[in-house]
């Protein structure tokens, strides 16, 4: 990869960078010859490499969905309120971004009011006015944003617009002058200041056309700005000089001069050019090859290591069904489960815990697992015995892609130790949420996992709500419909984000009762491979619980 | 049933084949007066060393298969779906992890446990070997039995009775024979792995053995029927059929007691041939999620499983490969010994097309 480089002007700069070409390409190389050269040894300044080992879906904000486009799209498109660059719990807390504040919140909680900060400017230099925030928002809808449903279910108006019905969001009203920015909601939802900092609602100009744009994206007001951009190939970033004078608190103006993303054919190669030094940013999103994580761990072990996201994996049991629609043949399987093996077979990828709500998200609990830490096959065999549904018969369903595969091998062995006769089924990745999603399957247990759309408790509750389960695209998968988990969450669920460490006890001692209750058996959060060159200052670069490698912290030595 | 003019004649092997060899020389070797085609093809095989030793091979292979619940339960002391991952095995006086902390499975204890290893779940790759070559045998042997019946039926009543009921039969054939047979195989096996087949009575879940028995079965009887078909028209036109014709047979008597026994050879030649191709198809489905479903093991789906971790625990994947690669050229070579005895010019023949 690291062969074909950018040139510098000057000609003994291109013979310094010829000769470090030469040595990257002949071997391991171990000193601080930069991707670029000349930056080498700086504070702030020269070029990143980071190599992915999946494409983004889209680089156009009001397209992209994916962990993929959400790095770069975080930091090259600032939306009304954003999360604080840090990292663990202290990466969830909202601050405002283009926003002068926090939104003024009605009683009802259905009307959010915000100013946009004066003096701002797009990329291109083109001024930001409130009204391109209605029209970031309406282009989502129009050009079919993967996750548009959450301002046509709770913007006034948007399901009109997006219907074709209405020509305008009539739940979204601007002044350019004064910056007021008021939105109205159809119902309470507390998360919604989690859906103003998708970066889906990172702002752009008014005009910007309605289709997608990937392969020139549209100016934004971040940090970064794309310089280029070609499909599966990959992107460059450049800092956007016009963003360090809005001196926005709590938005860093980033180091390095570029960040160059290429999209490399295969993980191996991407881990192995990140442990060879010739590119500096293994993509978390890719899963590290398990092969090379012996020779990376003696290697580079001070510049490897694996962060937990906030994400719950599970296995749910259906509980409107035989055999776990009984307690205790539920229970069995929580006390039968054995989280290190799960660890073990995540190759260290997993950090185990027997709650829904994960670490990193308000309302995680801390206490004991009720049904004990370590695994306890000999009361789990008792609890199938006095279930009555010993010998049932069992479909574990699962997904081909390793290692959910192995923990779906695992779980069915486990079931059958226990008493239960359980046969697996596992499907290609592509159909297995819809085809278990689907009231026609209803299938008795599985392989389900939740990674955050946004770090707030009620993103995973919505998989206990007995309201969500539905014949389609189900994603209650064990059915759960516990009158006191709705009372909770009708509570609950209308608490502003901003307000959530106010709350944080209730969600916990709801978390506490639903592991009691056994609905599933949960064993822990994906972590996610944090691995860099030695180039990189790897102890002052962030890494974000929702967008992953924070760019704007990546620093060479 | 008639006796088949030809085949008596000739007396240097059965059939169609030894029919068409009748002017031949015969070796001065082999002393042929009396002998029936089964014996004196009998007698080239046992000259045949080397195919017999692939043929012994073969037969070790299968017969270790066989028996896995024995090594499971008296040497290994686990079954072949048994997860041991956080478990523990003494190997010379040291106790190590199965599977480390970081997911790397033992490689080779060279004992009892874990004498080849452990795979990524913590379970005996040995045992595992030998239960998976079970099901590849299981699977290579079901799907030869159906390719070769209903091969022979379809081939026999196209060839037999020629117009209509050839033209319908030939087409499907054609259009069986128009897909690859991967992609056939594949097809046919991610569909059928979620529903399973219902036959009537008759219903096989999506994780039966049977599932890629039927596919592979099913995709490779073209390849069979239609020499069967060619044969069956040229032996119709044969004295000994009008002969039967006109003493009275039905076409079902002709075909049962007349041609059947005339395509024994053709029969026998394709079984371990079949048999080669349907236990690599078998690899080569199960390898890409179409074939055995898991948790259970055939050598296909252990190569599959051991790909990502080739690096670090090449056994993995090396052990089934050499199994797959030791079977089938067993049952190969042994297959070109019998179609040599059987039919030694077909040698000749083979040669002359590539040279």
């Amino acid at each position: 990869m690291m062969c074909t480089r950018t040139r510098s002007a000057s000609l003994s700069l291109l013979a310094l960078a010829l000769a470090a070409t030469i040595a990257a390409c002949g071997g391991n190389s171990n000193s601080n010859s930069g991707t670029t050269g000349g930056s080498s040894g700086s504070a702030s300044g020269g070029t990143v490499t980071v190599l992915m080992g999946t494409a983004p879906d889209f680089l156009d904000p009001q397209l992209g969905y994916t962990t993929q486009s959400a790095e770069p799209d975080w930091i090259v498109y600032t939306p009304l309120l954003t999360y604080r660059h840090a990292n663990g719990t202290a990466g969830g807390e909202l601050i405002p971004g283009l926003a002068t504040a926090q939104p003024t919140i009605s009683k009802d909680g259905k009307t959010y009011t915000l100013t946009l900060r004066k003096g701002l400017t797009f990329s291109n230099g083109k001024p930001v006015k409130a009204s391109d925030f209605k029209y970031t928002i309406q282009r989502a809808i129009k050009i079919n944003w993967g996750g548009k449903s959450f301002y046509t279910t709770y913007i006034v108006g948007a399901s009109a617009y997006d219907k074709g019905s209405a020509q305008d969001i009539s739940g979204i009203t601007t002044d350019d002058a004064s910056g007021k920015i008021t939105i109205k909601l159809t119902q309470p939802y507390g998360a919604f200041g989690n859906v103003l900092a998708f970066p889906s609602s990172g702002l752009v100009p008014t005009g910007t056309a309605m289709k997608n744009l990937s392969n020139d994206p549209p100016p934004g007001v971040g940090p970064y700005m794309y310089t280029s951009a070609s499909a599966n190939r990959g992107f460059t970033l450049k800092r956007n000089p016009r963003f360090a004078a809005f001196k926005i608190p709590g938005i860093p103006t980033g180091s390095v001069d570029t960040i160059d993303v290429k999209i490399v054919s295969n993980t191996q190669s991407e881990a192995q050019q990140v442990l060879s030094n010739q590119a500096d940013v293994f993509d978390p999103g890719d899963t590290l090859p398990p092969s090379l994580l012996p020779q990376i761990q003696s290697q580079a072990s001070d510049r490897f290591a694996r962060v937990p996201i906030p994400s719950t994996f599970y296995f749910f049991l259906n509980t409107t069904k035989a055999p776990f629609n009984n307690a205790k043949a539920r229970q069995a399987v929580n006390y039968a489960i054995d989280r290190q093996a799960m660890v073990r077979l995540a190759s260290g990828f997993l950090k185990p815990s027997c709650y829904f709500i994960p670490e990193g998200v308000a309302g995680h609990p801390t206490a004991p697992c009720p049904y004990g830490d370590t695994p306890d096959l000999a009361k789990a065999k008792q609890l199938v015995q006095q279930s009555g549904q010993a010998g049932a018969k069992l479909t574990v369903w699962g997904e081909e892609r390793s290692p959910r595969r192995e923990y779906v091998d695992y779980y069915t062995d486990l079931l059958n130790k226990i008493g239960f006769k359980a046969t697996e089924k596992i499907i290609a990745d592509a159909v297995y949420f819809p085809t278990i999603g689907n009231a026609k399957t209803d299938p008795q247990t599985g392989f389900a996992d939740w990674i955050q759309d946004f770090p707030n408790p009620s993103d995973f509750y919505l998989l206990m709500d007995g309201r969500a389960i539905q014949p389609t695209n189900n994603q209650n998968f064990s059915k759960v419909n516990d009158p006191h988990i709705q009372q909770q969450l009708d509570k609950l669920n209308p608490v502003p984000a901003t307000k959530l460490d106010s709350v944080a006890g209730e969600w916990t001692t709801l978390d506490e009762y639903t592991a009691q209750k056994a609905y599933v058996a949960a064993y822990g959060a994906e972590s996610m491979p944090k691995f860099f060159s030695n180039r990189l200052d790897f102890g002052a670069a962030i890494f974000h619980p929702t967008y992953l490698n924070d760019w704007t912290s990546f620093k060479l030595k | 049933m008639a006796i088949n003019p030809a085949t008596s004649r000739a007396g240097a092997g059965p059939g169609l084949t030894a029919r068409a060899g009748a002017g031949r020389q015969r070796d001065p070797a082999e002393p042929t007066a009396g002998v029936g085609p089964y014996r004196l093809g009998l007698r080239r095989l046992r000259r045949n060393r080397v195919a017999l030793a692939f043929g012994a091979l073969f037969l070790l292979i299968v017969v270790l298969c066989l028996c896995a619940p024995l090594y499971a339960a008296h040497v290994a002391h686990t079954g072949p779906n048994a997860n041991h991952v956080t478990d523990t095995v003494t190997v010379g006086g040291v106790r190590k992890n199965v599977v480390s902390t970081t997911g790397q499975p033992i490689g080779p204890t060279w004992q009892g446990r874990f004498l080849l290893g452990a795979d990524q779940n913590g379970r005996d790759i040995a045992v595992r070997l030998l239960y998976g070559g079970r099901n590849s045998l299981e699977v290579g042997f079901v799907a030869t039995l159906i390719t070769m019946l209903l091969a022979v039926i379809v081939g026999t009543l196209a060839g037999y009775f020629r117009g209509a009921v050839d033209g319908v039969l030939a087409r499907i054939l054609d259009l069986i024979w128009a897909y690859p047979v991967v992609l056939l195989g594949i097809a046919l096996g991610t569909s059928l792995a979620l529903g399973g087949i219902s036959l009537g009575p008759l219903h096989l879940s999506g994780n039966s053995l049977m599932v890629p028995a039927v596919i592979i079965g099913v995709v490779y009887i073209p390849y069979v029927a239609k020499p069967i078909r060619g044969q069956v028209l040229g032996m119709r036109e044969q004295e000994f059929i009008d002969a039967a014709r006109v003493s009275g047979l039905g076409p079902l008597r002709i075909m049962v007691g007349e041609i059947l026994p005339n395509l024994a050879s053709t029969i026998i030649v394709f079984l371990p041939l079949m048999i080669a191709n349907a236990i690599l198809l078998e690899a080569a489905l199960s390898y890409l999620g179409a074939g055995v479903q898991p948790p259970n093991p055939s050598w296909g789906t252990m190569i599959a499983d051991g790909i990502r971790l080739i690096p670090s625990a090449m056994h993995l994947t090396f052990v089934p490969g050499a199994m797959l690669v030791l079977a089938v050229l067993g049952i190969n070579v042994f297959g070109d010994g019998v179609r040599d005895a059987l039919d030694p010019r077909a040698k000749v023949r083979i040669e002359e097309q590539v040279g």
